[in-house]
């Protein structure tokens, strides 16, 4: 028997209902759940940044809060940490689909312009920008600081704050001047030479910086041809030889200063970001650390190179975003506003240089690579 | 209406049902790749570690362990074979771009130094329990010399304990502050040192077996890690504790990096290494092996169970290899005492199945070649070393003789050199008269060996410099001459010296195992399987007992 017409309308009403209800039922408990789960599928939907980082900001880029802000801003990172030296050998032309990374956010100035004249190469319009900073010093221990001053060698800045004039200290290293041999040496009286520990300069950055460093140090200004570039890196290759065996990864010197100590590292040459992070993840530092500021030194500019747009919007983000800027200071680095920086070092105890002036750059991108093959050569030999 | 409309909420809601159906059972679950680790022999006792990975982790960690140097080999050839790997000291690996390029990630784990570890009695007699002692590995060196000192020690050529000592003799009696070359090496130094060297071995724990029966009579030190020296002492087993010297400014602190060698088991690496770095990992370290946490606040807090450091001055590494390979070679052709043995090599007819006489001739090889890889030096015949084949089948032949020459010893340094013309024309007839092996008629295996023995003991007699042993290459299957009983027999006739020269069988084919382990049983030595051995390991473990 056919269905009246009334009857097929109530029952439509009857299902409409029914079904509404049910619906309305099973959503009520899941209401939130399903708009955080939709949120969460935005986010997923959008296609993660590919970056290539460096140790150095590999915690930041872990960080639940910075994940956040990133998701918040849709803008999902990947990143996989690499030597910054490897970098340059990354950069792929094709975009994304073809597997390229989006970004490169190596140690320092020197591996930022490899990965920049690589993508040059490959046609890629490559953007830099340094959201953030941190200068290169020595991490030493007191009893050493207080030799180097009684020598002249440093001077005082204020409680646990060192400045190290670094022609003299380049001097006595070339002169391979012994512990022992120093005046008032009482408290490290080795007979091991006067030397900082650096990486490896093949591999990694902060190497790479101490070579510029010293060189401005021996010849009194900034190298710029490549004759001083060969002669100077020359005279500077014993500095590294003479370390022995240097660790090859970023960490390796600052591993050995912090767990070993004293005994195996009387000076170690890091970013200052390195012993501030330590310093506030352990709210406070071994006895007896303090950091001796180069007079001058060189500024490590954190740089973020994008390969695209996208990836273009992030580091502006990371250059401007007040809460990332924030969370950079608690991995240590400096940021455009000192202050913060001041007040989140103060309570750990590490005494630290509130402004760093006396600032040389590093020599071009060409006379660093010259520089580092020179060096590299007579540490193969 | 109603009975409708119930039928079709029913409905509804089975269908809504319907997805929350308990979920099928789960598949079979995917066994999870094993995460494979070469480590070091000194780490064995970190083995429970595997365990607590797991339950941690959820990564299957599975430690596979090797010496120093043939791990460092692996890894740089690219044979690992492993994710990842675990080594009380990386920097021969690392010192190479080739080693670099293998690792992939590299985090140090925790630390422990080499030290010398003197029974406390006779610590007390020469002084050395001072606590400002000063003593240099120069000292030690002529400790050693005058006989005050005789010790035990892992192979130099094959150990990073045995390797850096030596290394910590020839920088201090260089009186350089660094960059140690291989033309600055002062030999006498290393003779004086290697001088009190009485117990050599391959690993730590058998070292430390060994340790423990002859602390007293033969060995009064102990140069090792801190960690197994530590654990030494609180084992109770020793006649007396020992002392911990750290030598004065040559302190070695290995540092334990745990490395990625398979890239695409990077996830996994991170957890493992986070979690060997969390405080439960570092503190049970600390506590169960003794060393020292890598992170400065947990060791604050373990502090009572190691002793205090006060100013250790490191040893600088030198990543200078011909330095390194100089020193390894310098002590196995000129230092270590020289390898006398026979080689009781079985020419019966069973030989020639299974492509045995191939494999005999192949170990012959071997060992007469020109491996100069970190491995091959060490299983291939060094100058000053002397060798005899003796051929047996139906009856034992004449043995035919080798005498490897010195090499020119230089009056300063150790740069490596090429074999002389007259070293090469010796290898050149090992290998000539391997390859004339002729395999026909039955086994005289108990008659060859007590010849070889006596060839040995009259040798020893005329000769005791040399460190004798015989090396009997058999299918095992004896159906000649002597019967073991009779072979037993006219053993404990020989003069009592005998059992200072052991006899290590290499098993081919399909041979009865346990007649030549009755054997051995008898005359000290081992039975190596090289069906299931590479030949590598079976002359590294016959040379560890040489």
């Amino acid at each position: 028997m056919p269905m009246s017409a009334s009857r097929r309308a109530a029952i439509t009403v009857l299902l409409a209902g029914a079904f509404g209800g049910a619906l309305w039922f099973a959503l009520r408990g899941q209401k939130q759940d399903l708009i955080e789960q939709n949120d969460a599928a935005a986010a997923a939907s959008m296609v993660p940044l590919q970056g290539v980082i460096s140790l150095d900001v590999e915690t930041f880029f872990k960080d639940p809060r910075v994940l956040k802000v990133l998701a918040a801003k849709r803008m999902p990172v990947n990143v996989v940490r690499v030597g910054s030296r490897e970098m340059a050998g990354k950069v792929l032309a094709g975009g994304s689909a073809n597997g390229a990374p989006d970004f490169f956010f190596p140690s320092g100035v020197v591996a930022a312009n490899q990965v920049a004249d690589a993508a040059r190469k490959a046609n890629i319009p490559a953007a830099q920008v340094s959201p953030f900073f941190t200068p290169m010093v020595i991490a030493s221990w007191e009893p050493v600081a207080k030799i180097l001053v009684a020598n002249g060698m440093a001077k005082a800045m204020g409680p646990r704050v060192y400045g190290v004039d670094m022609a003299k200290l380049t001097q006595a290293m070339l002169a391979k001047t012994r512990w022992k041999d120093l005046k008032d040496a009482g408290a490290y009286e080795v007979g091991r030479s006067v030397l900082v520990s650096t990486t490896d300069l093949r591999r990694s950055n902060s190497g790479a910086m101490y070579l510029a460093l010293t060189s401005q140090a021996l010849t009194g200004d900034v190298v710029t041809d490549r004759a001083t570039a060969q002669s100077t890196a020359l005279k500077l290759a014993e500095l590294f030889k003479r370390q022995g065996y240097q660790e090859n990864y970023v960490n390796g010197n600052f591993d050995d200063y912090v767990a070993i100590g004293i005994g195996k590292t009387p000076m170690a040459f890091i970013y200052e970001n390195q012993l501030v992070s330590y310093a506030l993840a352990k709210k406070g530092v071994g006895e007896g650390m303090v950091l001796l500021y180069p007079l001058p030194t060189i500024v490590n500019k954190v740089v973020f190179v994008s390969m695209n747009e996208r990836a273009k919007a992030l580091g502006e983000l990371l250059a401007n975003d007040a809460e990332l800027q924030g969370i950079a200071v608690e991995y240590g680095f400096r940021i455009a506003d000192s202050d913060r920086f001041m007040s989140t070092v103060k309570p750990t105890g590490l005494a630290v240089e509130p402004r760093v002036t006396q600032v040389v750059d590093p020599p071009s991108f060409e006379i660093m690579a010259e520089m580092i093959d020179t060096v590299a050569k007579e540490m193969s030999q | 209406m109603k009975a409708l409309r119930v039928l079709l909420i029913a409905a509804l809601l089975a269908a809504c049902g319907k997805k929350e159906e308990p979920p099928p059972p789960p598949p079979p679950a995917i066994p999870v790749a094993d995460f494979t680790v070469l480590a070091t022999t000194d780490l064995k006792d970190a083995q429970p570690l595997e365990e607590m990975v797991l339950k941690a982790t959820g990564v299957r960690l599975r430690f596979r362990y090797g010496g120093t140097m043939e791990s460092t080999e692996a890894v740089l050839s690219g044979d690992a074979k492993a994710d990842g790997a675990w080594f009380a000291n990386a920097k021969y690996l690392l010192s190479s771009t080739q080693g670099q390029g293998r690792v992939k990630l590299q985090e140090k784990i925790m630390l422990s130094p080499i030290a010398v570890g003197v029974s406390e009695s006779d610590a007390k007699r020469y002084g050395w329990d001072k606590p400002d002692l000063k003593l240099t590995w120069k000292d030690i060196a002529s400790a050693a010399k005058a006989g005050k000192l005789n010790y035990a020690l892992s192979n130099p050529a094959t150990s990073n304990q045995g390797f850096m000592a030596l290394m910590g003799v020839v920088a201090a009696a260089s009186g350089k502050s660094e960059a140690l070359a291989a033309a600055d090496v002062d030999r006498s130094a290393i003779a004086d040192f290697l001088k009190g060297y009485r117990l050599p071995g391959d690993n730590s724990t058998y070292l430390s077996e060994q340790f423990i029966l002859q602390q007293g009579t033969r060995v009064n030190a102990f140069i090792n890690y801190e960690s197994w020296l530590l654990s030494l002492n609180a084992s109770g087993k020793l006649r007396e504790k020992l002392r911990l010297i750290y030598p004065y400014e040559g302190v070695s602190t290995a540092d334990y990096p745990f490395m990625l060698l398979n890239d695409t088991r990077r996830a996994d690496y991170v957890k493992v290494v986070d979690y060997l770095k969390s405080e439960p990992a570092q503190t049970w370290l600390a506590r169960q092996t003794l060393r020292r946490p890598i992170r400065p606040e947990i060791a604050a807090k373990v502090d009572d169970l190691l002793p205090r450091q006060g100013l250790q001055v490191e040893l600088p590494f030198s990543p200078d290899r011909a330095l390194a390979d100089g020193l390894i070679a310098a002590y196995l052709n000129e230092f270590r005492t020289p390898i006398a043995s026979t080689f009781v090599l079985d020419t019966s007819g069973s030989m020639n199945g299974g492509g045995r006489r191939q494999q005999l001739i192949q170990a012959l090889h071997y060992i007469a070649g020109a491996d100069a890889s970190l491995t091959g030096r060490i299983a291939r015949l060094t100058q000053r070393e002397k060798l005899w084949f003796l051929t047996f089948s139906d009856t034992v032949r004449r043995p035919q003789a080798f005498v490897v020459p010195a090499g020119k010893a230089a009056a300063r340094g150790v740069a490596e050199q090429d074999d002389s013309e007259a070293m090469r024309q010796v290898l050149a007839d090992v290998r000539d008269s391997a390859d004339k092996l002729q395999m026909k008629g039955g086994t005289a295996l108990y008659d060859a060996v007590y010849d070889a023995l006596k060839l040995m003991l009259d040798e020893r007699g005329k000769n005791p410099a040399y460190q004798y042993s015989v090396v009997a290459f058999t299918d095992g299957e004896s159906n000649q001459g002597r019967t073991l009983e009779a072979f037993k027999r006219d053993y404990a006739a020989l003069p009592e010296d005998v059992k200072a020269i052991p006899v290590f069988m290499v098993l081919f084919g399909e041979a009865n195992e346990q007649a030549l382990k009755d054997l051995v049983k008898i005359t000290g030595g081992r039975v190596f399987d090289a069906r299931k051995m590479p030949l590598y390991s079976v002359f590294k473990d016959i040379r560890a007992y040489q």
